[in-house]
């Protein structure tokens, strides 16, 4: 069986489909003029105000849609443990090419940077773009300077594991506290005052989760890279 | 002549079709990655592009040159020219869990061509199909 005329047929049929796909959109698109629509944010926007963050963006992920962004970092979780268990092997090689010299030094005059960027974007997240899921890939990507340029670094596998179980727990808890203290999951208990609004304490629970979660991020991250870049080819 | 066409090109309606249509074509580039190649690691990446082209199609979707960022901040309070942030959180969140997909695919992928050394998707015959 031929595979490639196979391939080509479906390829073409394919492209019609797509072609109509395309013109069937573009209809669409061109009837909706901007102005129009609906915003659906509006609300959003007015409630906003009364919890005392800056950043709107971010009282949405944390605050109203904070049980899913609990989900979230649970399918993140996942994916970091599918990735252990595919590429970890017991003994971990260090990888076959040597960096070079000014690649060795920079990093190491670079990588406090990279962190403190990492953990400013992170603790600002409800005043200024930017949060725990931006502050926890900038801290994966200093982790990631450091392995490629250092063959023998190796993030001690339980510092990892405690960061990421302190940070799971600490969201649960602080949902749970809110649960109890006032009526519903992840309720906003600490001071949340409107004229504090822009200060760096301000806004009650919604930076603390947003810290939680650039650590939990930022952890699992840095082990994925880890895993991907240390695998062992030869067995 | 070059200052009607810039201000055409700063119109909200066209900057608006200029990211839905340039979204669109982002989207079918990867589709037709999708279909033409048989690569498993090109396969991942195709994905990838098309779930760039909703992420641009979905932050596009609110742009209005009106509005401001939806932070408050000394002299932007005003509420009702702030821009939507629904997308901008939904994005964030798409981001995250497609970053994560794709690494564990390639982990996958990586897994498969070292057990069995083929990465084409045609020579995949593991379950005896044909």
């Amino acid at each position: 069986m031929n595979f490639k005329r196979d391939i080509s047929t479906k390829t073409y049929s394919g492209f019609a489909l797509s072609a109509l796909l395309v013109l069937t959109i573009l209809n669409v698109l061109l009837q909706n003029i901007p102005g129009k629509v609906e915003r659906a944010g509006e609300k959003l926007l007015e409630l906003n105000a009364q919890e005392g963050v800056a950043n709107a963006v971010t009282t949405v992920v944390v605050y109203f849609r904070g049980f899913d962004t609990l989900g979230e970092i649970a399918v993140l979780f996942i994916a970091a443990l599918g990735i252990g268990l595919m590429l970890s092997s017991h003994s971990k090689v260090p990888h076959k090419e040597e960096s070079n010299f000014i690649l060795q030094k920079a990093s190491k005059l670079l990588f406090p940077v990279i962190m403190l960027f990492g953990v400013y974007v992170m603790i600002y997240g409800h005043l200024s773009p930017g949060g725990g899921f931006q502050g926890g890939v900038i801290i994966a990507s200093g982790v990631l300077l450091l392995l490629i340029s250092d063959q023998n670094f190796e993030i001690p596998h339980s510092v990892i594991s405690a960061l990421e179980t302190f940070a799971g727990i600490a969201y649960v808890l602080i949902g749970l506290i809110g649960l109890v203290v006032l009526d519903r999951f992840l309720g906003n208990f600490l001071p949340h005052d409107i004229s504090e609004m822009g200060m760096l304490f301000s806004g009650g629970i919604i930076p603390l989760v947003y810290i939680v979660v650039g650590i939990k991020v930022g952890s699992e991250m840095s082990l994925i890279v880890q895993n991907l870049i240390k695998r062992n080819d030869d067995d | 002549m070059i200052e009607t066409f810039l201000s055409y090109l700063n119109q909200n309606s066209t900057i608006t079709a200029m990211v839905n249509i340039g979204s669109m074509v982002l989207f079918f580039i990867g589709l037709f990655g999708l279909l033409t190649h048989r690569h498993i690691l090109r396969i991942f990446i195709s994905i990838s592009i098309m779930e760039i082209a909703i992420f641009l199609f979905f932050i596009g979707s609110t742009f209005n040159k009106a509005f401001t960022a939806p932070i408050v901040e000394e002299g932007y309070t005003n509420i009702a020219v702030m821009n939507d942030p629904i997308p901008h959180a939904l994005i964030l969140t798409a981001i995250v869990i497609g970053m994560a997909v794709f690494a564990l695919g390639v982990s996958f992928a990586i897994e498969y061509h070292k057990l069995t050394s083929r990465t084409d998707i045609n020579e995949m015959n593991e379950m005896g199909e044909s």
